[in-house]
């Protein structure tokens, strides 16, 4: 009876130990860092367009995983994030060897257009071993993007054109003319014309308020020094006389000043509306995703 | 006893009745403009002319400027405009600016001149868009 008794107990607890590694191993948890893991999350993330996240998921699973799939879209997260120089160069990693090749060239030519060194820009387009053929016109229509922010005189419009297609000619050909006939006023123009009437280089500049404000204080002065003096009050003759010179010299440096902010606000607005045009229409470039 | 309880409620009422004096007594309203930053004293000792400026410039905050309160429609305020001028470029051109910049303060139509205005209400004009360096000129 003894014996049959531990037969059972032996049995119940053989039962019971089986019973428990089963059941650890049915609730063991999976490897959440496993590369598998890291890249459903990583295409979670840059589904949810959280790029910087999904950058470093992608990173972790290439150090298991090579894949040019998930080489464009680490590349493309730092374009999005705007780390356009370290986008340039993953990019580069497809150019060669990969079905992305086309796509990766013309997000290459992208990235480093938005480095903002248009000059090497253009000398890039020109190297042979990074051009496109499937995107060549892409490319072509960055380059010519960039001729209208720098300060390099402008092509011929029949090869800065060539690459859009006509129906946005004339919104070019619009920019063109603002690009090399600029409507500036002449900061000495300005300076001259203050030094004969004050106040009148303001009023070219299309500051009245100021051209009026100048002339009276000028004005104002210079009666002042006029009437201490035919009053016998030297000391404060001389001392008006010295206010107005100061005020009227003022007058004719902020004039040309004020020709020049002219200027400047002149370009600054045709740099936002060329750059407000294009960013708009994606600078006419295919939206390249995968 | 209800005599006593009238006279006990008389009482308690004139002993917790609201002064009408406190109610409608002069109250001392600053009029002054509340300053948007804290004014520093500083002495800038680069050269001889510039602490000489400084040192003028922080008199006069003292006795004038902070006395009168925050007063100058610009940032920078008409007087640090003079002093940044004149570390800008020199003591001749600096005076020219400060010129023109006083200048411009007394237009009265000044709002209508396109100059950026700071989260205080001031119009952003720093000396650098004067100082004939088109590179220099900021908008924002």
């Amino acid at each position: 009876m003894a014996n049959s008794l531990n037969k059972t107990s032996l049995l119940f607890n053989n039962f019971a130990l089986i019973f428990i590694f089963m059941s650890a191993s049915l609730f063991a948890q999976p490897d959440f860092f496993s590369a598998k893991y890291r890249l459903e999350f990583g295409n979670y993330l840059y589904a949810e367009k959280d790029y910087l996240r999904a950058f470093h998921e992608f990173r972790n699973v290439l150090k298991t995983i090579d894949n040019d799939t998930i080489r464009f879209r680490l590349a493309n997260s730092l374009f999005k994030i705007s780390r356009m120089s370290e986008a340039a160069d993953n990019f580069k990693t497809l150019f060669f060897g990969s079905a992305l090749s086309e796509e990766a060239r013309l997000m290459f030519y992208q990235s480093a257009y938005f480095l903002n060194d248009h000059k090497w820009f253009r000398e890039l387009t020109e190297q042979e071993n990074y051009q496109t053929t499937k995107y060549k016109n892409e490319v072509e229509r960055l380059k010519s993007i960039t001729y209208f922010y720098d300060k390099i005189s402008l092509p011929d419009t029949n090869i800065l054109f060539k690459p859009f297609h006509d129906s946005v000619h004339t919104r070019l050909a619009k920019f063109y003319k603002q690009k090399k006939y600029p409507q500036y006023k002449s900061p000495t123009a300005a300076a001259v014309l203050s030094s004969v009437i004050p106040g009148a280089g303001k009023i070219y500049t299309g500051e009245i308020g100021d051209a009026v404000a100048a002339f009276l204080s000028t004005a104002a002065l210079a009666y002042l020094a006029v009437s201490n003096f035919n009053a016998e009050h030297k000391f404060r003759g001389w001392l008006f006389t010295g206010l107005t010179a100061v005020f009227y010299g003022g007058n004719i440096y902020g004039s040309a000043a004020a020709a020049q902010i002219y200027n400047a606000r002149i370009r600054f607005n045709f740099e936002n509306e060329v750059k407000l045009y294009f960013e708009e229409r994606n600078y006419f470039l295919p939206r390249i995703d995968f | 006893m209800r005599l006593f309880f009238l006279i006990i409620s008389i009482c308690a009422c004139s002993l917790s009745a609201q002064s009408d004096w406190a109610k409608w007594e002069a109250k001392q309203i600053p009029y002054e403009i509340p300053a948007s930053h804290q004014q520093e004293y500083k002495i800038d000792s680069s050269d001889l002319g510039m602490t000489l400026i400084s040192f003028a410039h922080n008199t006069y905050n003292f006795f004038v400027s902070d006395l009168d309160g925050d007063n100058c429609p610009f940032y920078p305020s008409c007087s640090s405009f003079f002093v940044l001028s004149v570390k800008e470029t020199n003591i001749i051109l600096g005076t020219l600016m400060f010129a023109d910049r006083f200048t411009r303060d007394l237009n009265f139509f000044k709002g209508m001149n396109r100059y950026p205005i700071a989260a205080n209400g001031k119009f952003i004009d720093p000396p650098s868009n004067y100082t004939m360096h088109i590179q220099k000129i900021k908008f924002d």
